[in-house]
């Protein structure tokens, strides 16, 4: 056979746009993909596996309910190792994946910090569940958090504390990662706002396996209340066996990792009594009820936050996109920022300009290992 | 004072376990000259094991753990005839490499089988502990201290008493010598391996009450252990020791005096001071056995 000039210029024209025309093609696939960034291994495995769970459930019940622009809704699974360069590597890989319209992140601020530069490049909506304040004003548009942030735990935690429990001599520990050096900032601005500066602000290195030291810390400095920012539940399960061991009683109100299900395990007893802020709190609402039902009959576990947020993530960025009508980036963004009383199993969605969802906690307490819902603070600003 | 006292008695108690830990290193590192980077995860399977025998199956503890402590003794042959032996006439490096992917291979093993999650297993006591004036003892503690004592006692009269341990001495300090001398080179270094392996383990059990078993549990002590090794004289036994619980009592005096973020970090700063002025450790390797 003879190549002629006009073959040759049709072949190269072709060739060109090959790669073009079959990345359409498979964006415009049978299926609408969904990308999830989660720990699979490392440290937070264990809630990783909740995570996974809480997303599948949401996807399942999208899939029921006619899924997404009419087409059936998949989740693509990347491993974050509960790393910062464990998720930056497993962002990658699912953005390099062109029909992937949305993504999730991690519940781990100092991950979603790792990984928000990546996004801004990338330009598309990424569902995070780090309560690091900063992360929705920094500037990145793409980041929408399901979960309130530490303003609004510091500062309930802060009100409870001293509105509710009466007391004024506060210790606050936490973590020196991005998530609990900004929850304690948070706290200590609001305890300083209520006129009750804390006595000891605390920090202590992530999977610490001694916190004698703190213990003795928290001791001398004569505190009669405890606020807590905790990043890894094993941490925290050494943290609160030694602080009742070492005689320290006073009421303790923690951040969310203090009612979560792992921690309740590994510490029993000594979280005996204490109080948590609590974004998912399953007697709080119908939302959060009928979400506590179909996990527990899914998974057999009881639900806590590491669930409820992919759950709400999912659903909601399902009902964006319906709703925009589109898979384009910016009109998703801008339909996920309309969402107004959207009921979720964390609570009422109203998305503020900056992507915040949530802008208010529930106080749970810990009635012998029951985690019992005690009152929900709201706030308007 | 009462501080002074509750901080040393922790930090003994840490550092005994970094001492157990730290006592594999070297026995393994007199007898191959290289260096276990899976001893670590030695601590951690034997915890699972626990869990799997005295929760799952739900034995008497007693049992459990001499069950468990076998297993270990079973682990070390097959990490010599899998990991070692195989590259005995290589460089250090290959087995050093070898040994760092059966430790991938060991935690990842365990979390395939056993999942991700942190366990609980109980403490030989009912009792956690016992209040003595103004200090509080751990009960775990005390026992994690008792067991290092009487290893130390124990690895003395061994290697320095027992026929067994003298043969184990000569094969560390000159494997040429020793086989010359009618001494199988091949099973003592089997011995030390089986050795090794249980007193990690034995680590691991003690520690596990107090720090939950995890699979990251092995890793994080192996690393303060090494860094012991070095400050007490990597090869020396008793420097392993003294090295472990100086280590512990540094690090809590440390973070309750100049700062608790940076408790790790006075651990290593020790150990950078050191390798820079003392690199030989505390006590030094006795250069005259390797002559």
């Amino acid at each position: 056979m003879k190549l002629t000039r006009r073959d040759f210029a049709a072949g190269v024209v072709a060739g060109l746009a090959a790669p073009h025309i079959i990345t359409s093609a498979r964006a415009q696939g049978a299926t609408i993909k969904i990308g999830m960034c989660a720990p699979v291994t490392g440290p937070a495995a264990e809630s990783g596996r909740y995570a996974i769970q809480g997303a599948k459930l949401a996807l399942e019940a999208v899939n029921k309910a006619g899924g997404i622009l009419g087409k059936q809704a998949e989740l693509i699974i990347e491993d974050d190792q509960t790393t910062n360069p464990g998720i930056v590597l497993a962002f990658s890989k699912l953005a390099a994946q062109s029909d992937i319209v949305g993504f999730l992140g991690s519940i781990r601020s100092t991950q979603v910090h790792a990984m928000a530069p990546d996004v801004l490049k990338l330009g598309k909506p990424v569902m995070i569940g780090g309560t690091d304040p900063n992360l929705t004003h920094m500037g990145n548009q793409w980041l929408f958090r399901f979960r309130p942030n530490d303003s609004y735990s510091g500062r309930v935690i802060a009100e409870y504390g001293v509105n509710t429990l009466g007391k004024k001599k506060w210790a606050v520990l936490h973590s020196t990662d991005a998530f609990g050096t900004a929850g304690g900032k948070a706290l200590t601005a609001a305890l300083e706002k209520l006129g009750a500066p804390p006595l000891l602000d605390q920090g202590y290195a992530n999977q610490s396996q001694d916190f004698t030291p703190v213990v003795l810390a928290i001791k001398q400095s004569g505190a009669d209340i405890l606020g807590s920012y905790f990043t890894f539940e094993n941490d925290l399960g050494i943290f609160a066996r030694q602080l009742r061991q070492l005689g320290v009683n006073i009421p303790w109100v923690g951040s969310p990792s203090i009612v979560n299900i792992t921690a309740l395990k590994l510490a029993g007893p000594a979280l005996y009594n204490t109080y948590g802020v609590a974004d998912y709190a399953e007697d709080s609402s119908e939302a959060s009820k009928a979400f506590g039902k179909l996990y527990r009959d899914a998974v057999k576990v009881a639900p806590d936050n590491q669930s409820s947020w992919p759950y709400d993530a999912v659903t909601v960025l399902a009902a964006a996109i319906n709703k925009a009508g589109s898979t384009e980036p910016a009109k998703i963004r801008e339909a996920i920022l309309s969402i107004k009383k959207f009921p979720g199993a964390e609570g009422e969605y109203n998305f503020d300009q900056n992507g915040d969802g949530l802008h208010g906690y529930n106080i749970v307490k810990n009635d012998k290992g029951n985690i019992v819902f005690d009152k929900h603070i709201e706030f308007n600003d | 004072m009462d501080l002074v006292l509750q901080l040393l008695f922790t930090g003994i108690g840490i550092g005994a376990v970094y001492a157990l830990v730290a006592l594999g290193f070297v026995l393994i590192f007199r007898a191959t000259n290289v260096v276990n980077f899976a001893q670590g995860e030695f601590s951690m399977v034997a915890a699972y094991l626990m869990v799997v025998f005295a929760v799952d199956l739900g034995w008497p503890y007693w049992l459990s753990f001499l069950i468990a402590l076998g297993g270990m003794a079973l682990l070390g042959v097959i990490f010599n005839l899998g990991v070692y032996y195989p590259l005995r006439h290589r460089t250090f490096l290959p087995v050093i490499i070898a040994t760092i992917g059966a430790s991938i291979l060991l935690s990842n093993s365990v979390l395939a089988i056993y999942g991700p999650q942190p366990q609980v297993l109980q403490g030989w006591f009912d009792t956690p502990g016992i209040q003595l004036g103004p200090v509080y003892l751990d009960s775990q503690y005390l026992l994690i201290i008792a067991v290092t004592i009487a290893l130390v006692f124990f690895n003395y009269w061994f290697f320095e008493k027992t026929l067994l341990g003298k043969k184990l001495q000569a094969t560390s300090q000159d494997k040429e010598m020793a086989s010359l001398l009618g001494i199988s080179v091949s099973t003592m270094i089997m011995i030390t391996f089986i050795y090794s392996a249980v007193l990690g383990g034995l680590a691991g059990i003690l520690v596990a009450p107090v720090l939950f078993v995890s699979i990251q549990m092995g890793s994080t002590i192996a690393l303060k252990a090494f860094a012991a090794t070095i400050i007490g004289g990597f090869g020396d036994v008793a420097g392993a020791i003294i090295g472990g619980l100086a280590l512990g009592v540094i690090e809590t005096f440390g973070a309750a005096y100049i700062s608790v973020p940076y408790k790790d970090g006075f651990a290593f700063l020790v150990l950078v001071a050191f390798l820079i002025f003392r690199p030989q450790g505390i006590f030094g390797e006795r250069v005259a056995e390797k002559a």
